[in-house]
């Protein structure tokens, strides 16, 4: 899993690459720990290069989620492929993350 | 144990050898000197002697000389007395004991009527003095050497050797000495003779060795007196004659008939001598020959000695060597042993005491501080593994805790059965499934802790034993599944979630209540045999947000139904390629369903499926299947 994190000013524009699993999910956690120290952030997550996420992965998005609704921020998840959007549907994420 | 040839041994007879054969060559270059300084000191040795002997032998000759000299006058002065000849001729004889006889020889006919006049002086046998005339006829002096010579040349001579038939009888050499009137002619010779016996004791006198040999030759080659060893000639001439057919003494002969002085090598059947030779007088040479084994004869006793003192010395050394080393090299061997008993296990091995400073006393620091430091890192190991096994051993409790939290006593009663099964991927889970029997309905719950291991099975028990309790209050659906959410989100920091499909089967009516808060859709095998995932909504997964209101539904079940609930450790479970095992297969699996299958074949035959699917690969989630066959009447 890559993680790349352009930032402008309060805007994020993250790419994601490859799939969450257990065993590079702590590596995930880390290197989204840029976003869930920001304020105000606008956080846009380009989904495309994302094949996987496992609950685990699931688990930081929620926390982002979280972090963005109490710091005044937003998140969108954008470009999410079939398979993994499934699962944001079946888990019920697609009903408190904006995924367009 | 025991090595054929052990280190001492080894080392000291390496050592052995390097002394040996330093102690060879030292010994040769001795010898080699020794043998240069003995020849040097023999030469001088034989020269001095030779000198010696010389001096010694021209001194007794020049008195004879002077004698026979100092007699000369008298017999002119007393020519008229012809008996007086005899008392000059005793008074040589008696006055030089080494003259044994004298001779005042005339010319022919210088006293009338004596032709022949010779009065004549010896020392006959037991040393008696004998006089005699002894020219007559038979001896005819004249023409005799002695007389000759003298006569003739007016000068003294000494005659070589010659043996005298009617003076003495025996080997001799005669000094002439002639007597001069005023008209310088010679009127008489007069003689003394020396005995070549004397001459040859007084060689012998040399105290030279027995294998030595002396010689002493005359002007032109010839022997005159020595001792060479007897030969099995007949005399000492006929050996000398003998030998001089060798080279090496032709070579020798030539030099002393030169009057040279010096010395010389001779080989003469293999046998290598030593000559050293100079000229005496009158044209005479001396030899010494002493053979190489006698002059050298020390120097092999000696050669022995050292020999027989190196080897013993040697031996010495080497027992001492070996025993040194061996001392030395005995903490070595209690090291081998010491690490021998550690080997098997003993790390306190007893090592040997050291009190010398040097690298014996290093090996055993080291050798302490190894076994220290393994005594150390053995007990470190002994926590350690006591730690992780508790670790184990716990863990392997909270399993079985765990396990038996779900139940396992299944229904099958004419209305219902239930079965199922829960496979952890690692001792503890978050996976987990609960069903209660309450009157006319049975409710029932599967879910899965986001995350596995510990953390998820402690929110597992949580959420498990919240639903044991809401499902005996006789809540709805919703509202369990909501206050369930409000428990597990109250205080989550750590955002852990759940997803629950919670259910209740009315099963009198068939009538099934449902909740699915974010698990995956159910699998509803028709009483006809069709077989279709169940439609649910997508409620956010408990856990995630507080007081989300969760959506109930509800969907009739004909009788010979069967719900297949499952956690994605199901659909996701892979092969070793990573290909999932999907919902497309668990559907094709859930039409395949016979009508006379038990809840319990179906979980049994679900899972050896999915154990097909993924084969050899690692069970990377928890896996649970829960059965709940709704019978026909």
């Amino acid at each position: 899993m890559n993680v790349t994190i352009n930032q402008e000013g309060n805007k994020y524009n993250v790419i994601l690459d490859g799939r969450v699993d257990t065993s590079n999910a702590a590596q995930f956690e880390q290197d989204l720990k840029p976003l869930m120290e920001a304020s105000n952030a606008e956080i846009q997550i380009d989904c495309t290069g994302m094949t996987y996420t496992s609950s685990q992965g699931l688990r930081y998005f929620l926390m982002l989620q979280k972090h963005v609704m109490s710091h005044q921020g937003s998140l969108v998840l954008c470009n999410m492929q079939p398979q993994v959007k499934e699962v944001f549907d079946i888990t019920g994420f697609s009903n408190i993350i904006k995924i367009v | 144990m025991r090595k054929s040839k052990s280190f001492s041994a080894r080392l000291s007879s390496t050592i052995l050898l390097i002394t040996s054969m330093l102690f060879i060559v030292s010994m040769l270059v001795v010898m080699f000197f020794s043998h240069k300084i003995i020849a040097e000191e023999a030469e001088k040795n034989a020269a001095e002697m030779l000198s010696i002997t010389s001096l010694n032998i021209a001194h007794t000759l020049a008195e004879t000389e002077s004698t026979v000299k100092n007699m000369a006058w008298l017999v002119e002065e007393r020519l008229e007395d012809t008996t007086y000849m005899y008392s000059i001729t005793s008074a040589v004889v008696v006055i030089n004991e080494e003259i044994v006889g004298s001779c005042v020889a005339f010319r022919p006919d210088y006293f009338k009527g004596k032709h022949y006049f010779a009065p004549y002086a010896y020392d006959s046998e037991g040393d008696t003095l004998k006089t005699k005339q002894l020219g007559n006829d038979h001896y005819n002096y004249f023409k005799k050497d002695w007389f000759t010579i003298p006569y003739l040349t007016k000068q003294p001579h000494w005659c070589n050797p010659y043996f005298d038939e009617d003076g003495g009888q025996i080997m001799m050499t005669t000094y002439s000495y002639p007597v001069m009137n005023d008209k310088n002619e010679v009127i008489a010779v007069i003689t003394a003779d020396i005995s070549i016996d004397w001459l040859t004791s007084k060689l012998c006198d040399l105290n030279l060795n027995e294998d030595s040999k002396i010689l002493l030759i005359g002007d032109r080659g010839q022997y005159i007196s020595g001792n060479l060893p007897d030969m099995g000639f007949q005399d000492d001439i006929a050996t000398y004659e003998q030998a001089k057919k060798s080279p090496a003494f032709q070579r020798l002969i030539k030099k002393m008939t030169s009057q040279e002085t010096g010395t010389m090598t001779l080989r003469t059947d293999n046998h290598f001598s030593f000559a050293v030779y100079g000229p005496l007088l009158n044209g005479w040479s001396t030899a010494i020959i002493s053979p190489y084994r006698y002059i050298f004869a020390k120097l092999d006793s000696m050669q022995f000695i050292i020999a027989i003192v190196s080897v013993i010395g040697l031996l010495l050394l080497f027992l001492s060597c070996m025993r040194i080393i061996k001392t030395l090299t005995r903490p070595v061997t209690e090291f081998s042993k010491a690490a021998l008993v550690m080997a098997k296990g003993d790390f306190h091995a007893q090592l040997p005491q050291i009190k010398t400073e040097d690298e014996i006393k290093d090996l055993h620091d080291s050798f302490e501080y190894m076994q220290q430091s393994i005594t150390h890192y053995i007990q470190e190991l002994q926590t350690t593994t006591a730690t992780k096994e508790r670790f184990e051993s716990e863990l392997n409790i909270a399993r079985q805790i765990q396990l038996s939290m779900v139940p396992t006593d299944f229904p099958d009663n004419e209305k219902l059965s239930i079965h199922a099964l829960l496979q952890p991927a690692r001792e503890v889970g978050g996976d987990f499934y609960d069903f209660q029997e309450k009157g006319d309905n049975v409710f029932f719950v599967i879910g899965d802790v986001s995350g596995k291991g510990v953390p998820a099975s402690l929110v597992m028990a949580i959420t498990k034993a919240s639903f044991r309790f809401l499902s005996g209050l006789g809540l709805s659906i919703d509202k369990m599944v909501e206050k369930i959410n409000n428990t597990l989100s109250a205080s989550n920091e750590n955002n852990m979630f759940v997803t629950l499909f919670v259910g209740k089967i009315n099963l009198t009516t068939g009538e099934m209540y449902y909740c699915n808060a974010g698990h995956n859709p159910i699998v509803i095998r028709h009483a006809d045999g069709h077989a279709e995932y169940l439609k649910a909504k997508n409620n956010i997964v408990v856990g995630a947000f507080e007081n989300f209101n969760y959506q109930p539904e509800t969907t009739q079940l004909e009788k010979g139904s069967r719900l297949i609930l499952y956690t994605d450790g199901v659909t996701e479970a892979e092969d070793v390629t990573e290909a999932q095992f999907g919902e497309q297969r668990l559907l094709d699996f859930a039409n395949r369903i016979d009508d006379h299958d038990s809840s319990k074949d179906i979980v049994d035959k679900l899972i050896t499926e999915v154990k097909n699917f993924t084969g050899e690969a690692t069970q990377n989630d928890d896996i649970t299947i829960l059965t709940i066959s709704y019978k026909k009447d």
